[in-house]
């Protein structure tokens, strides 16, 4: 008797199982589309931070529709991209973020530059943008611990574009600190970083020259890594902040 | 024979019985004929539209959205007005579709009723109809004027859409300019203004409703053509987000003017105010906010107990009078909003003064910090010690037991986070507490009975409690949720005299000289000012700048739920709010001076606003871009 149930328990599940065959039968999307946003004045990959207040990859897919609905890639702090889940198509692609905008429209809504780029998807892409930033913000030297337990790290802003219409007013300067290398506006201790706020365009005095910023809240904890890094914003858009490459430094 | 005919005949007359048509209305649903053919039907197709007004009262929260009955997000929490336990930061409305899906309900209804009104019209007086028909546009202008606020351009819809049998592709709608909208809004409110009653129903707009909602509506327009900076363009050249700087005069004037329209029937309220009595201008301002029949309200949303409730007073009541379902203090005034007020001792950068030469300022009562502040300032806010349903409202941080020899120097250096320090504080983690023992032998408890408790929220956090809107003699027995029906103010004559004073001070800023209109707002100001018992304006030109129209409306429109809008279409949250922390009081016994000091630090939770610049511009619910080829997504998102 025993055995009648098990056999029957057995075969229940051998069915059972065997219907779980997978019927979706469109392929998996695996292209993949790479690449880097690069500052023009430096060659270098334009640092951001991650999630929604970085530099995003924009994608309109032209392939089957006029007027598709965009879809959002996130850049990494680095400033490259990776995404490797796309379906093959022909797309439209630029970028977003802390740089003078790749496509521009007019006051009646007429798109008067467009460097977007239009690209065929399929196997690995690699896209490159090369972006004039709104600031440029690079360290001078390397943070220091000051013997009352605080960190000082100097750093200058520049232009990083000549278009007076991208030269808006620095609202803000910050020095972000973080016990993780993922560092910005959206990740920082905010008990030990310091910022200065300017009104106006009180800022413009100090573009170019050396400023620095020390740690507040007292000495920091020691036996640990810090990572550091600054961020300044200009008044312009959405207000995205521009970066320094991360720093770390060891408090003993 | 005849017994056959008989049956035949009583078949045939059972036959052509059933001939009755059977193409009948249903009786059980109501038509548009048993609506508009009876004022009764009129006023119950009114009640559920003004119901849904999409209006931020007692029962709205950014986290949970309209017309929720659980507020433990309160909106002050986020615009820095006050901090909550349950609201940790800046946030923008996070209700998913609800505020588009349902602004575009009310306008179809509103619609609905527009077109379908003047079919009964004979029924009625063309006073009568004229009136309803304002009064439908009133409504629309309304919900028109919530979604362009959050949005910005959003597509107008101006007529009944027929779904399925219309056009498809006429359902497919692109957002129209935000200029266009505000101007929709605006001729909306014109008309309902030309052609509303004088008076009508409590609750119910009449023409001054609309004026006065005008002069809101245009002076958020104004602001936002003078000071936004984001910029979104259709394919068309339709401006959806921002309005062009040259529109900026003509929205402040039609503010102004809208403003104008309503001061002959409305004035402040000031049944009880007398001049010089602090105390009479204390309990008209806490009147202000139960009389019914109060000279000021001009647009209101009743409640009535038990058939529509909210919960106001169960959630804000201080700690020690907490009713049966377990809820208090959600709004803790910030002292940053405190500091706004007139009365209090200063120090040069307008601070709080709490100490002398390096010392605390000792007081042998709590209330004595407060001894001249402004009646408003009482009227709005618990201060600690004051009293509130008969009973002082007693709010301690701890008891601090060190030397007093030479005075107490600051517990903490000056803008520290950190957290105080242990040594020679007493204090208690919840209101379960150990009465210490005083070097005099009698004993207290080390915090007060609404808090300060450090290991829950439910007391005082910021030393603080709300008094605005809070019902004064409800028993405590009857503190709990869903049993508040105190009527909610959506506007009153002291925020249209606060939209003219400072669509006048833009109109001056941009130089226009066709009236005085500095004087203006100063008049006006001063009027304001003069009811709260606060120090009065000079002469215009004390109106330095911009910030003093501002600070007033803060004060007097304080916990309201109507600052955060402003903050936004001022384009200034991202800065106030750039993470930042909030300041706190807290009120200490001294063991051995038996007085108190009060210190002043930041927010104890360490708690940050960052107002992100995406969010002047709500994001467009994914759902509803995804059903519209035509929609555009708002900039960020």
């Amino acid at each position: 008797m025993k055995k009648i149930l098990y056999t029957i328990a057995v075969c229940a599940i051998a069915f059972g199982v065997s219907s779980c065959k997978k019927l979706d039968n469109y392929e998996e999307p695996q292209e993949t589309l790479t690449g880097s946003v690069i500052d023009a004045g430096t060659g270098k990959t334009l640092q951001t931070e991650n999630g929604g207040g970085g530099t995003r990859i924009k994608l309109l897919e032209i392939s089957w529709s006029d007027n598709p609905t965009p879809f959002y890639i996130a850049s990494m702090q680095d400033g490259t991209f990776n995404y490797t889940k796309l379906f093959a198509g022909k797309n439209k692609i630029s970028a977003e973020g802390a740089f003078v905008p790749l496509v521009q429209t007019n006051s009646s809504g007429a798109t008067v530059v467009d460097k977007s780029q239009t690209v065929d998807i399929k196997g690995t892409t690699t896209v490159n943008f090369s972006v004039d930033p709104l600031l440029r913000v690079e360290w001078v030297g390397e943070p220091v611990i000051n013997a009352d337990g605080t960190i000082s790290a100097s750093f200058k802003i520049t232009r990083g574009t000549s278009d007076a219409a991208f030269q808006n007013d620095i609202t803000d300067v910050h020095l972000f600190l973080n016990s993780n290398k993922f560092v910005g506006n959206n990740n920082y201790d905010n008990r030990y970083s310091p910022q200065i706020d300017f009104s106006g365009s009180s800022a413009n005095a100090q573009l170019g020259q050396t400023i620095t910023l020390t740690t507040k809240g007292g000495p920091l904890p020691t036996k640990r890594d810090y990572f550091l890094r600054i961020g300044a914003r200009t008044n312009y858009g959405l207000k995205y902040y521009n970066y320094t490459d991360v720093k770390t430094i060891s408090v003993p | 024979m005849k017994k056959n005919i008989y049956i035949i005949i009583c078949f045939l007359v059972c036959w052509t019985t059933a001939c009755k048509k059977l193409d009948v209305p249903p009786i059980n649903i109501i038509q548009d004929k048993d609506v508009f053919t009876s004022t009764g039907g009129i006023q119950a197709y009114m009640a559920r539209i003004y119901s849904e007004l999409p209006i931020e009262d007692f029962r709205y929260s950014p986290q949970r959205g309209l017309n929720f009955f659980w507020i433990i997000s309160p909106f002050p929490a986020v615009t820095g007005e006050a901090l909550s336990r349950d609201q940790n930061g800046a946030m923008q409305e996070n209700v998913g579709e609800s505020p588009w899906g349902d602004c575009y309900k009310l306008i179809r209804d509103a619609n609905y009723f527009i077109e379908n009104m003047p079919k009964y019209a004979g029924t009625y007086t063309p006073a009568q109809v004229n009136s309803w028909l304002g009064e439908a546009r009133f409504i629309r202008a309304l919900t028109y004027f919530a979604l362009v606020k959050r949005y910005g351009g959003v597509p107008i819809v101006d007529k009944v859409l027929e779904y399925p049998t219309g056009n498809i592709d006429d359902l497919n709608m692109a957002r129209a300019s935000e200029e266009a909208v505000y101007d929709f809004v605006a001729a909306d409110l014109d008309f309902a203004y030309a052609n509303l009653s004088e008076s009508n129903q409590a609750g119910r707009a009449n023409k001054y409703a609309a004026a006065a909602f005008k002069s809101r509506a245009m002076l958020y327009a104004g602001s936002i053509a003078k000071y936004n900076t984001t910029t979104l363009s259709d394919g068309a050249g339709n401006r959806v987000c921002g309005i062009p700087s040259s529109k900026a005069v003509t929205y402040f004037k039609a503010a102004y003017d809208a403003a104008l329209l309503v001061a002959p029937k409305y004035s402040l309220y000031k049944k009880v105010w007398a001049a010089g009595d602090k105390e009479a201008q204390f309990q008209n301002y806490v009147n202000m906010f139960f009389d019914e029949s109060s000279p000021e309200n001009i647009f209101v949303k009743q409640y009535h107990y038990p058939e529509s409730v909210h919960g106001y007073d169960a959630y804000n009541v201080p700690r020690q009078l907490m009713g049966g379902n377990g809820y208090s203090s959600e709004v803790n005034p910030t002292l940053n909003y405190v500091e706004l007020f007139d009365g209090l001792p200063k120090n040069a950068d307008g601070t709080l003064r709490t100490t002398t030469s390096g010392e605390y300022d000792l007081y042998a009562n709590t209330m004595d910090l407060f001894a001249n502040a402004e009646p408003r300032l009482r009227a709005t806010v618990i201060l600690p010690g004051d009293q509130f349903k008969g009973q002082s409202i007693e709010i301690r941080r701890g008891i601090y037991t060190g030397s007093s020899a030479g005075g107490i120097s600051p517990l903490l250096a000056p803008g520290s986070t950190s957290n105080y320090p242990t040594a020679n504080i007493v204090q208690s983690s919840n209101a379960n507490q150990t009465p210490y023992k005083l070097p005099d032998g009698t004993t207290m408890n080390p915090a007060g009975l609404s808090g300060v408790f450090t290991g829950d929220g439910t007391c005082a956090i910021s030393g603080f409690s709300v008094r605005k809107y809070l019902v004064p003699d409800k028993p405590t027995s009857e503190v709990l949720e869903n049993r508040s029906d105190q009527t909610f103010i959506e506007m009153r004559y002291a925020e249209v005299l606060l939209n003219r004073a400072e669509a006048a001070y833009e109109l001056n800023a941009l130089g226009q000289n066709d009236k005085d209109y500095l004087q203006d707002a100063f008049l006006d100001i001063n009027q304001i000012r003069e009811r709260a018992g606060a120090t009065l304006l000079a002469g215009p030109g004390d109106l330095s700048s911009v910030n003093v129209v501002r600070k007033e409306r803060r004060k007097e429109l304080g916990f309201e739920n109507k600052i955060w809008w402003d903050m936004r279409r001022w384009r200034t949250a991202d800065i106030e709010q750039n993470s930042t922390i909030y300041r706190v009081l807290m009120p200490f016994y001294s063991a051995n001076d038996k007085k108190y000091f009060f210190d002043a630090r930041t927010d104890e939770r360490n708690v940050r606003y960052t107002f992100d610049v995406r969010w002047y511009y709500e994001e467009i619910p994914n759902g509803e871009i995804q059903k519209s080829q035509k929609l555009i997504q708002n900039p960020g998102y």
